[in-house]
């Protein structure tokens, strides 16, 4: 079986390492990174690149007035969340949705999209993108959909198959809008995944980027 | 100067600055720190300038807050997991982040605090000192040895806070093109992990 296909593309990881990536996107790695060593391991090296790109840049000299106001304020600084009583999370959600979900998944409006499946939307990105988590019922079936733009999954809970694999706990899946698939969780238990859909269309122009807003109204 | 006595001369400094960075965390020496500040804010200047050329406050803005970070966090640095270089470039790299999100450049309602923990309160992982700078010797060698076109991708990717689709508009290539070039480069910088 091919290992890969459940994990980031290297060059997704790099986006990652290199804080370039959309962060709904950056979100969905965050989660996989919690359950992949070798992913892990993959991305002290690519950090490792990062910081060797960074010093073969020219230095840019900084002025003594820089220096001396951060000297003069360093006995005044104080971390800013020392004394906050660090909250109990269930320690199988990642912590990057620590964010978005902190008493457990049972706890969130679910809404009912099908029989099978439960929805939640947690945000949207800036680039349009719906970053949402799903329910599937055990044995039960996503029916087949095509996206308008890519999909992130991480499973998140349980597993599912579609016509490509099995995929686990921890496992990173992205399908582009050619794929079409019918994801079925496995009959043991409910299946919660981490979906990031992109939206239709992105403008990054300045005035065309005007309209996103009346575009992302339109994909709800 | 040779690459042997060049690769001596950064690994001495780098020994330099750690001995720097454990005097900050341990005694709160601010003659410590402000070596660490000689050595760093240039870099950190120039990787903010690489995004935004000529945003002089906005460079003098990203290097007062690594350096805080520096200050504050310079217990949990922990140089079994990553070296002082690499780990001044996430914090960079996060502060970064954190900067075009607080300015509105980035309307995103996710919170990117939680997204990029690294090393922050990791316990050591599987590396060795030892190691690790003898991979970040190869690294820097393989840099200059990328083809023009790999490299460019990859200072618009880590420098410049490109996304591939950004990446792709400017350097007018295909976006399946400015992916496979990524990946090129990393094969040849050999820094793959087998999966």
């Amino acid at each position: 079986m091919d290992r890969s296909s459940n994990h980031p593309a290297y060059e997704l990881l790099a986006a990652y390492s290199a804080g370039s990536l959309p962060l709904s996107q950056a979100l969905c790695v965050s989660a996989h990174l919690e359950h992949c060593h070798s992913c892990t391991r993959q991305l002290q090296r690519l950090n490792r690149v990062g910081s060797e790109l960074m010093q073969q840049l020219k230095p840019a000299k900084a002025s003594n007035d820089l220096k001396n106001r951060l000297l003069d304020s360093l006995d005044s600084l104080t971390d800013e969340a020392p004394a906050e009583q660090p909250k109990r999370f269930d320690p199988s959600i990642p912590r990057c949705l620590h964010q978005f979900v902190d008493q457990g998944y049972a706890e969130l409006p679910w809404k009912r999209v099908s029989t099978d499946i439960h929805s939640v939307e947690l945000c949207r990105d800036n680039n349009g993108a719906k970053v949402e988590l799903l329910k599937i019922r055990p044995g039960g079936s996503a029916t087949t959909h095509t996206h308008l733009g890519d999909e992130y999954t991480v499973i998140l809970e349980g597993s599912f198959s579609d016509e490509s694999g099995l995929y686990k706990q921890g496992d990173f899946v992205v399908k582009d809008a050619r794929d079409r698939h019918t994801p079925v969780a496995t009959q043991d238990r409910e299946c919660i995944c981490l979906a990031v859909t992109e939206g239709p269309i992105q403008f990054t122009g300045f005035f065309s980027r005007l309209l996103n807003p009346l575009i992302r109204r339109g994909y709800a | 100067m040779t690459a042997m006595s060049n690769r001596q001369s950064s690994s001495e400094k780098l020994i330099a600055l750690g001995a720097c960075i454990s005097r900050v965390a341990k005694e709160r020496d601010k003659s410590a720190f402000a070596e660490l500040f000689d050595h760093y804010a240039p870099q950190i200047r120039a990787y903010s300038l690489a995004r935004e050329p000529g945003a002089d406050l906005v460079a003098d803005e990203l290097v007062q807050e690594v350096m805080t970070r520096v200050w504050l966090k310079a217990e949990k640095y922990n140089a079994s997991l990553a070296n002082l270089n690499t780990w001044i470039f996430t914090l960079a790299r996060n502060c970064r982040i954190d900067y075009l999100r607080r300015n509105g450049r980035y309307v995103s309602e996710i919170d990117p605090t939680d997204l990029f923990n690294d090393m922050e309160d990791e316990g050591p992982g599987p590396f060795q000192l030892a190691q690790q700078s003898r991979a970040e010797a190869s690294i820097r060698e393989g840099l200059r040895q990328l083809p023009r076109e790999q490299s460019e991708v990859l200072t618009k990717v880590y420098l410049e806070g490109k996304s591939h689709q950004q990446a792709s508009e400017e350097l007018k290539l295909p976006l399946g093109t400015v992916k496979s070039r990524v990946r090129l480069a990393l094969k040849k910088l050999e820094v793959l992990v087998e999966r």
